[in-house]
């Protein structure tokens, strides 16, 4: 699917505005994501069963709907299922508590002018890369789908 | 609790998850795409290394949308600090400065090691926090529940272990 200059646009605003609510909310910030996991403060908390409250009834009725703003057919590949889910779910809790960000973050504390969260996304390319690069060595160890399919895009 | 940058209050949770599922919808109504953010080091990656896993089609194909939309969070930062008052670097990290106090060596090594884990564990797994947390819970898909399930407890674990254990 082609990609117009408009909707690159679109998309950079898009994640200009979450990158500020990302900001401001606290779900970019070391402390509120240590309160989180310390079950001290409820706000990451909140911000996520909002989210979720508010885009699945959206959701359900955009897949009823079946079609997108510009009439095309709503389509998304639903997440395949596999042992990465579950190993690959606990590295990243780790990273996420370790650093105090999760991938979003990341970008928003170096935008932010953070000069340490460059090191967190240094890391996270290197991480990301390795897995690449290794794909057909897990592939087997973690029963993920084939190369094409992948892990599951998002 | 404040914020590190401003050393201000938050907006309230609710405010803030209903502009992130906000976020989410438009993305999926307007641009046809399931929101998730981790892919797209992948995307960044695929830039530099030329390897079958970086040059399968459904990752490349995803470059027109994911780099743009990494790039506005760089900028949804970089707007949050100058609204703020002005944009300037800071090594501030609240409670790793007042309780773990490594210098600034020590933090980056702390970060590049978390990081490591954050790329390849949210590539496991397939999916981070948007589209396993958010985008997957929402559309009720197991494999994400699951995730999300075992990235929490290995957070609440993690951070637990580090300052009520350690420290």
């Amino acid at each position: 699917m082609k990609t117009s200059p408009l909707m690159m646009l679109f998309y950079l605003g898009l994640g200009t505005v979450f990158g500020l609510v990302l900001s401001r909310s606290g779900a970019a910030d070391y402390n509120f994501i240590q309160g989180m996991f310390l079950l001290e403060e409820f706000q990451l908390y909140g911000i996520i069963g909002t989210a979720v409250a508010v885009t699945a009834p959206g959701l359900y009725l955009l897949k009823r709907y079946g079609k997108t703003a510009t009439g095309e057919k709503l389509q998304f590949e639903r997440k395949p299922g596999h042992r990465g889910n579950i190993y690959g779910g606990f590295l990243f809790g780790i990273g996420w508590a370790i650093t105090g960000m999760c991938p979003g973050p990341i970008l928003v504390n170096i935008g932010e002018g953070k000069l340490y969260a460059i090191a967190a996304l240094a890391g996270t390319l290197v991480g990301a890369g390795s897995f690449g690069a290794l794909y057909p060595k897990l592939q087997g160890i973690f029963k993920l789908p084939s190369l094409q399919v992948g892990t599951g895009e998002g | 609790m404040h914020l590190i940058l401003t050393d201000a209050a938050p907006i309230h949770w609710a405010i803030g998850g209903a502009a992130i599922g906000a976020i989410t919808l438009a993305l999926l109504y307007i641009g046809n795409r399931r929101l998730g953010v981790s892919t797209g080091f992948e995307n960044i990656c695929a830039l530099v290394v030329h390897t079958p896993y970086f040059t399968r089609q459904s990752l490349v194909s995803s470059h027109s949308w994911r780099l743009p939309l990494l790039t506005g969070l760089f900028l949804g930062g970089v707007l949050s600090a100058l609204l703020a008052g002005g944009w300037e670097t800071t090594w501030a990290l609240g409670m790793f400065d007042a309780e773990i106090g490594w210098g600034n060596g020590g933090k980056l090594l702390w970060m590049f090691g978390g990081g490591l884990l954050i790329g390849f564990g949210t590539r496991l797994a397939g999916g981070c926090t948007s589209g396993h947390g958010i985008f997957g819970m929402s559309n009720l898909e197991l494999p994400s529940i699951i995730s999300t399930g075992c990235f929490m407890a290995a957070g609440i674990v993690t951070t637990n272990l580090i300052y009520r254990v350690i420290l």
